[in-house]
Parts: structure tokens; C-alpha cells; sequence
């Protein structure tokens, strides 16, 4: 067993396609394999450039990243084919064309690769993925008639059917009700248990999931694209970073 | 009414059916993307490309060399390509908006266009020109032919091969980017045969028109349906189904070809926004927001 972690940033820096100035800064994170981390802090702090450093879609000008002990820079497709990652919700067009069973199953058009078709047990784990997050029988819908957490739980289950070793999910819970945030925690439990996957959640706040905190093996707190605070549970709460960004929020 | 040899009109009728596939399934990827105004320019480099080719190809008459290639189509394309492949590395180097980019692309393009045509002697620009610019009935060659019939074959192919790669980044590209997919070569895969249906097209319905059979019926079909697989097979049926009552239209009133094709397809569109249920049902839901801000 390895003890290299599953992600690793060391002094990074990373800046936006036309920025002069790099969002994050000076990032060090090590993540080990099975890890569940929780990332918070307020908006425009860099939580969702940090997720898109790791799987390499905004650009680090500094430092180093590696991504399952491989050089994020020569292996990213590689790399991005085994890390899920869900977007913060954007808004969808009432009139979308597209079906909910194929969003589903763009979560493995990466991974199955070129060529290769999606082939029936591949429509069958689709199935499996959209029953665990309760939206089967939105199968065969057009993603725009559904309700915002109904698309986020269809999001969900398309970072589920990449069966990747790491989950990055962005706000995963900002449009849903508190049985199915803790639905989702449960989903992302079992998850983790079954694969020995890492997951990385980010969110503004941690009232999101307070009730079920000891599920939650770490937390890191970012602020004007620094990573303030690195901690268990226990000590983050009791830092003085969260309280004072906890004071901000009310 | 004109009669022709049934040959001349089989060659025609299947160009039309050919032309007709090619573009409206290409229109599905450039309406969906949005690369509308990245295909407007393609079609009016293919225009400058083609007017440079035959005004090189006259002067290589003159000199009596015969390199028995088609200069015209050759220039045409060689345009097109370039100006799809340029134009992302352009927009980023000189920091302009691509739209900005295209906008002075479309107008150099047609500008250089029509001044190559101007130093071809005369008798050359009514026949040969002619059918480049708006498309001609007897511009038709079998090399068109042929070369149109490849393409709708590739296209096919690609579509079966790559269609989760494809639809993946149709929805969202951020998103297809970050499950592996390499988004820039299929994105490049998309430009290479927009610029082949444009360039073996312009000869039926010329550069100035052949845009409007990539977009119509694409359009026309997002108006219908709510699945990708379907607004595809509805595009293309639509796009043959255009061309061929336009060539019809335009072998009975005697009208350009081109234009006639393009007509049809601006009234099959046009009918269909007036019935599409997604757009009543988008109308409906303003009409909702509407009253509701009113009331309160
Ligand atoms: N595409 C972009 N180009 C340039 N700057 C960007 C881009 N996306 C985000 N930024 C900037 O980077 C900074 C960090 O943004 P980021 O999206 O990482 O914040 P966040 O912590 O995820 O915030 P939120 O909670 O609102 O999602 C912000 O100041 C934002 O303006
Ligand atoms: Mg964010």
C-alpha cells in the first residue's frame, strides 16, 4: 500500500486564460486516498479555481501538482478520466435538448474511451446511479423540465457512473432540502466506503452538513485564494479563522 | 418551366440530396455551439479562396499550363480551413473578442473576394463566377458529386463512432473537458468538415447562400425536440427535403438554384417557429412571469 497521497499541490499558483494576476496562491495541499475534505469559504475565494487546478482546467503557473502519483501537465486527460467532477450549477434552458439518461451517461464518455460505445451494462449502471439519487423515473426527461434540485441530483449521478477514484463536487447541495442533503451524504458515504474513494466537497458554509460532521474527515478553509486554515474537524472548528468567518456570515 | 436531360437532372437531384445531408447535420453542431458566426466567415473565405483559384486558374490558361486540378475548390477550402483554425489562436494573441475578429474577417473576406473576381476578364465572371457566388445548375460537377457523397459518408461514420464524445460536448464543454474528453480535437474535427461541406457546396448553391442550408434546417429541428438523436435525423431529413423542393422550385419558376433552395428553407423555418411547441410553451412561461410581476 502506498502512503504517496492521491493529490498533491506544492506552491501553486493558478491563473485564469486573459488574467494578469494568479486567482490562487501559494497552494499546499496533500490529500490521501479515501479522504473525505471539506472546503470552505466565502464566495470569490477560490474554492471552485482550486477543484479546477487539481483536474487541471485552470492553468497553474506555479508549483507542482500530482494527481495519483502522475505529472498533472503530461497525464491530464489521463487524470481527468478517474476524477468525477461536478460544476456549481449553472442555469439550464427550459428548452435544453438533452435527456436526462444521456447526461447520466456523459459521465463516462471519458473514461469508456475513444471508440468505444456505451454498451448495456453501461446503460444499466446509468440506471443504478439515478435510482441511488431517487430520479429514475426521470430516465428519459429533458433535463430542463426538471426542478434545480432535481437537475443537481442528476448531476450527482453523472459524477457517480464515472466510478472515478476521486469525487470533486462543487456545491452539491445549494438547491436541495435538508432530507436530501443528508440523502446525498449517505450516497457519498457509501460511496466512499465501496471504493475507498476520496472525495472533495466544496461549500460556503457547514451548516450544509453540521448534523452529520463526523462523517467528515477534514476541513479546509480558504480566503482571497489562500488556503487560511487545514485541519480535522475538531481543531478547525475551534480555530480562530472559522469563528471569525463564521462572525462575517452573521 | 426548363427541361433538361434526365442525367443532368439526376446529377442535380442527388447533389441536392447530398448538399442537403452534409449541411444540415453540420448546422446541428455550428447552432448548437454557436459557432454560427464562425461558419458565416468560413463560407465567405470559401468565396475569396474560390475567386483566387479561378483567377489563378486563368492565368495559368493564359500561360497554357494545365495542372488539371480544380484551383478553385483547392483555394476555396485552403481558405475555409485556415480561417477556422486561425481565428482561436487570433482572437488570443491580439486579446479581441473573436466576435470583433470574424466581424473584420467577413468583411476582408468578401472584400478580396470580389477583387480577384474584378481582374477576371469578363466572359470568365459570367459563367464561372456566377455559380460560385450564388450557385448554378450547370456549376454542378461529378467531382462535387463525388466528393459530397465521401463526405456524408465520413460524417456518418464519425457520428456512430464519436456520437458520446460529440454529445458531451454539445451539453457543456467544461464539463466534457473535465470527464477526458479532448475537447480541441473534436472541435477541430467539427471545423475541418464544415469547411469540406462548404467548399463542395458553394458550386450548387454558391458561397454567398450555402450558410443559410447549414443553419435552417438545424434550427428548424431544435424547434421540435428535446433529444440530440432525434434533432440530427430531423435536420437532415429536413435539409434533403429543402433542397430538393428548391431545386424543383427553381427548375419550374426558372429562379437561381441557390436561392430557391435557400427560400424553401427560410419558409420551412419560419413555419416552423410559428408551430413549434418548445417556443409556445417558453411564450406561455414569459406570459406567467409576466402576470405575476404585474400582479405584484
Ligand atoms: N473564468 C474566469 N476568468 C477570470 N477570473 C475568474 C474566472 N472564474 C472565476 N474568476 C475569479 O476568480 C476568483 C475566485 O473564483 P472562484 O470561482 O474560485 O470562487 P469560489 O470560492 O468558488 O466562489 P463561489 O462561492 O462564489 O463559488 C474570483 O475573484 C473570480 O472573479
Ligand atoms: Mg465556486
Amino acid at each position: 500500500m502506498s502512503i504517496s497521497p492521491i493529490i498533491f499541490l506544492k506552491n501553486v499558483d493558478s491563473i485564469y486564460e486573459g488574467e494578469s494576476r494568479p486567482t490562487i496562491k501559494d497552494i499546499n495541499l496533500k490529500i490521501r486516498r479515501g479522504e473525505f475534505v471539506y472546503i470552505i469559504g466565502p464566495n470569490a475565494s477560490g474554492k471552485t479555481t482550486l477543484l479546477e487546478t487539481i483536474n487541471g482546467l485552470v492553468r497553474a503557473i506555479r508549483g507542482q501538482i500530482r494527481v495519483f502519483g502522475l505529472d498533472l501537465k503530461k497525464n491530464s486527460q489521463k487524470i481527468r478520466k478517474n476524477i468525477a467532477y461536478m460544476l456549481q450549477t449553472w442555469d439550464i434552458e427550459p428548452d435544453e435538448p438533452f435527456l436526462v439518461k444521456d447526461i447520466v451517461m456523459m459521465g463516462r464518455s471519458g473514461k469508456l474511451g475513444t471508440f468505444i460505445n456505451p454498451r448495456k451494462q453501461d446503460w444499466e449502471l446509468v440506471k443504478d446511479c439515478l435510482e441511488i439519487v431517487g430520479m429514475l423515473r426521470h430516465y428519459k426527461k429533458p433535463i430542463g423540465k426538471l426542478s434545480g434540485g432535481e437537475q443537481q441530483k442528476v448531476f450527482l449521478a453523472r459524477a457517480l457512473a464515472q466510478d472515478a477514484d476521486i469525487l470533486m463536487l462543487d456545491e452539491p447541495f445549494s438547491n436541495l432540502d435538508t432530507d436530501s442533503r443528508s440523502m446525498v451524504l449517505d450516497i457519498l458515504r457509501n460511496y466512499k466506503q465501496r471504493k475507498n474513494a476520496t472525495i472533495l466537497v466544496v461549500s460556503h458554509f457547514l451548516s450544509d452538513v453540521s448534523f452529520q460532521i463526523d462523517f467528515i474527515d477534514r476541513i479546509v478553509i480558504m480566503q482571497e485564494g489562500r488556503i487560511i486554515m487545514d485541519g480535522s474537524p475538531d481543531e478547525v472548528l475551534q480555530s480562530e479563522e472559522y469563528i471569525c468567518l463564521k462572525t462575517n456570515r452573521s | 418551366m426548363i427541361f433538361f436531360s434526365l442525367d443532368l437532372m439526376l446529377k442535380l437531384i442527388f447533389a441536392g440530396i447530398l448538399a442537403g445531408f452534409a449541411s444540415s447535420t453540420m448546422g446541428v453542431f455550428v447552432v448548437r455551439l454557436k459557432m454560427t458566426s464562425i461558419g458565416y466567415c468560413m463560407a465567405h473565405a470559401a468565396f475569396a479562396g474560390a475567386a483566387l483559384g479561378m483567377l489563378i486558374d486563368n492565368y495559368l490558361i493564359l500561360a497554357s499550363i494545365n495542372l488539371n486540378i480544380n484551383l478553385p475548390l483547392i483555394m476555396a477550402f485552403l481558405f475555409t480551413f485556415l480561417t477556422s483554425i486561425l481565428l482561436g489562436p487570433l482572437s488570443e494573441k491580439t486579446k479581441l473578442d473573436v466576435n470583433v475578429i470574424l466581424g473584420f474577417l467577413f468583411a476582408l473576406m468578401l472584400a478580396l473576394g470580389f477583387i480577384f473576381l474584378s481582374f477576371l476578364p469578363s466572359g470568365v465572371i459570367s459563367s464561372q463566377a456566377v455559380s460560385v457566388l450564388w450557385g448554378s445548375i450547370f456549376g454542378v460537377m461529378i467531382e462535387d458529386l463525388i466528393a459530397l457523397a465521401v463526405i456524408s459518408a465520413l460524417i456518418i461514420v464519425f457520428l456512430i463512432f464519436f456520437y458520446k464524445e460529440f454529445l458531451s460536448i454539445m451539453f457543456n464543454k467544461k464539463m466534457a473537458l473535465a470527464s477526458g474528453i479532448n475537447v480541441s480535437l473534436f472541435t477541430f474535427i467539427i471545423l475541418l468538415f464544415n469547411g469540406l461541406v462548404i467548399t463542395f457546396s458553394i458550386n450548387i448553391i454558391g458561397a454567398l447562400l450555402v450558410y443559410a442550408l447549414i443553419v435552417n434546417p438545424a434550427s428548424t429541428s431544435f424547434q421540435f425536440f428535446y433529444d440530440m438523436k432525434k434533432i440530427f435525423i430531423f435536420a437532415a431529413i429536413i435539409g434533403i427535403a429543402d433542397s430538393v423542393a428548391g431545386i424543383f422550385m427553381s427548375l419550374f419558376f426558372d429562379l437561381p438554384v441557390g436561392s430557391s433552395i435557400i427560400i424553401v428553407s427560410c419558409i420551412v423555418f419560419i413555419s416552423a417557429v410559428i408551430i413549434s411547441p418548445k417556443r409556445r410553451w417558453k411564450m406561455k412561461k414569459q406570459k406567467g412571469i409576466d402576470e405575476w410581476n404585474n400582479t405584484n
